[in-house]
């Protein structure tokens, strides 16, 4: 399988060691990666809020770009996933194609509408994934516990993206039994991590998190695990705000998707970049059976 | 098969404020036919089994917006919701009052706050007393001003997008999804004469405070898609304004910025919004964060064919002058 990779801003800044996973993790599984380095940012929400129509117009060049070399777009962030996803919706709007059309047209972009976005997590869990994935399982992840947390923009609105059920999606906790570890089932999972408004109203963001951090806890995860670096922010690096927040200590480790899939494939922790985290995983890598990352 | 029943398990949320120390979890089970809806059953158990449990409901259709509940834990108007799909996926059928809002008595919960945050967006037309309405005939409008209005004229105030929104559970500042869907229903009325005002007082009164999570979109009955019609509010409201608050100077800025390379520098978009205390962040964690990711000091790399990004900024935006 090949696919026109779309890293998206945070896995190439301050979340590289998602993109360093996600390599290892498709290298492992014979998913081949093609690079494009004129993908722009999709704009991450902010800019569908600044101006609607420059946000599709941004990602139709984006798209476009893997529809010239013929490939399906994978993505590795919720929300890359619904910002590509959306723009492929509304640029079937007459009204939004034509002013995009009409900024694209000089540039010679085109675009025929034929590409689908897909997130990893689709990727590795549709058409028989699970059972390939479990094929290559070398190191089953024993006794941990983990609490999936989606992200919004995988999941909703559900009737405009075309894939999970909004309310009771399945494929990440299938993923995780994939892996042999056990998924825990909490409402928080299908919640919001804080995450558009920690640089607005910090208080209210930490709450926020706090609140799925602790549903999850409550409910018996060792860890939490997200499909999306933006969520990883709020819930890692920002798990401090979420501990004053609730006004106590929270210690979740928290992974990313293709870390926790990485780990069973047999990579070691240093592979996945693991000691990058805020909040240290060690206590969850040890219910692995695995060590903690040296570095 | 039209005869045909299942027996149903209910647990209900059971809490008398005056009496009881906590709420509970009340059983009821009875045979239904697996197309009888929720509010049905309900009114049979208080009729039949027990005539203490307490609901709110009227209209039975739909229509009034009265029983909205929390159902297996999705909001959703119990009079259009049959019993039989909840049963097959969770083997029971757990009722529960709504989110959000403090329970007066069981499924009964109060609705002040709701209607409070309502009535501050001014839900009702504000006319120019100086320009009198069009002599002999009501203010037509064309088939295009009705088409802007979307699907807001379709909310019953039910409230089960205030019951789902993470926003309003953890900030007394946020309207909630139902006021600011109605809120954009005045601002695109073409009769309306305050739009400008409605924008700038938003703007300070909650509206960067919507997470565009979608889930009052989710949770919505009538398909209003408040998270959607938020969306055109900070559009518009930075059209009319600019970026006066947090919220748009952030969205504005995350516009530029991209702008520069066609990647975000993160660490520029933190300083632009938050300003150097954002940077550092509170208690050494801004230090921490590039010990553990040195990156983030970095700015990241120009993208190929920046040019064409640049040009699409030309065609469809104006530059904002740096916030």
């Amino acid at each position: 399988m090949k696919l026109a990779y779309y890293p998206g801003c945070v896995a190439q800044e301050s979340g590289k060691e998602l993109d360093r996973s996600t390599r290892y993790v498709c290298r492992a599984l014979g998913i081949e990666l093609a690079e494009f380095p004129s993908f722009s940012c999709c704009g991450s929400g902010f800019v569908d809020e600044a101006n609607e129509v420059l946000n599709v117009a941004i990602n139709v060049r984006n798209l476009a770009i893997a529809e010239r070399a013929g490939l399906d777009v994978l993505t590795i962030c919720s929300t890359c996933q619904g910002m590509l996803s959306l723009a492929n919706l509304r640029y079937r709007d007459p009204r939004v194609k034509e002013r995009v059309d009409a900024a694209l047209r000089p540039l010679g972009i085109e675009y025929r509408g034929t590409v689908k976005v897909k997130h990893l997590l689709r990727v590795l869990t549709e058409d028989g994934g699970i059972a390939r994935l479990q094929q290559k399982v070398v190191r089953p992840l024993g006794a941990v516990k983990i609490g999936a947390f989606y992200g919004c923009h995988l999941l909703r609105p559900a009737d405009e993206l075309d894939w999970e059920s909004a309310e009771e999606p399945h494929a990440f906790e299938d993923l995780l039994r994939a892996v042999g570890a056990t998924p825990v089932e909490y409402r928080g999972r299908v919640m919001c991590c804080g995450f558009p408004i920690q640089f607005v109203k910090p208080e209210t963001a930490g709450r926020i998190a706090g609140r799925q951090i602790e549903d999850a806890k409550a409910h018996g995860a060792d860890a939490m695990a997200t499909p999306c670096p933006l969520c990883h922010i709020s819930l890692d690096a920002y798990q401090n705000r979420a501990e004053k927040a609730v006004g106590h200590p929270l210690d979740m480790p928290v992974f990313h998707l293709p870390q926790v899939v990485g780990l069973a494939l047999g990579a070691t922790p240093e592979e996945l970049g693991l000691a990058r985290h805020l909040v240290p995983v060690a206590p969850a890598l040890a219910k692995m059976g695995s060590a903690a990352p040296s570095r | 098969m039209a005869n045909s029943t299942v027996r149903a398990t209910f647990d209900v949320y059971r809490y008398d404020p005056a009496h009881d120390a906590a709420p509970r979890y009340q059983r009821y089970e009875l045979d239904l036919a697996p197309h009888t809806p929720v509010l049905t059953a309900l009114l049979r158990i208080r009729a039949e089994i027990d005539p203490t449990l307490t609901l709110r409901y009227s209209c039975r259709s739909a229509i009034c917006g009265s029983c909205a509940m929390q159902v297996n834990s999705k909001s959703r108007l119990a009079c259009e919701t049959q019993i039989g799909p909840e049963l097959a996926r969770d083997g029971r059928i757990v009722i529960e009052p709504m989110r959000n809002q403090k329970v007066l008595r069981d499924l009964v919960v109060e609705q002040e706050p709701f209607w409070r945050n309502y009535d501050k967006i001014r839900p009702h037309l504000i006319l120019d007393p100086t320009k009198p309405m069009p002599e002999g005939r009501e203010n037509p409008m064309t088939p295009e001003q009705v088409e802007r209005f979307r699907e807001t004229p379709r909310c019953i105030a039910c409230a089960a997008c205030y019951s789902a929104c993470p926003a309003v559970e953890a900030d007394p500042g946020f309207p909630g999804p139902m006021a600011l869907a109605k809120l954009y229903r005045f601002v695109v009325d073409p009769r309306d004469q305050a739009h400008q005002d409605r924008l700038v007082r938003i703007q300070t009164d909650g509206l960067w405070l919507c997470l565009r999570c979608h889930l009052c979109t989710e949770a919505c009955p009538k398909d209003v898609r408040p998270s959607e019609r938020i969306r055109d509010l900070k559009e518009m409201a930075i059209a009319a304004q600019g970026g006066t608050e947090p919220g748009s100077r952030h969205a504005i800025g995350f516009k530029e910025n991209i702008r520069e390379r066609g990647l975000l520098s993160e660490m520029k978009l933190v300083r632009q919004t938050s300003g150097i205390g954002g940077l550092l962040g509170e208690a050494g964690q801004g230090l921490r964060m590039v010990r553990k990711k040195p990156e983030i000091l970095k700015r990241p790399h120009r993208i190929e064919h920046l040019e064409e990004v640049e040009k699409i900024y030309e065609s469809l935006d104006h530059r904002e002058a740096p916030p």
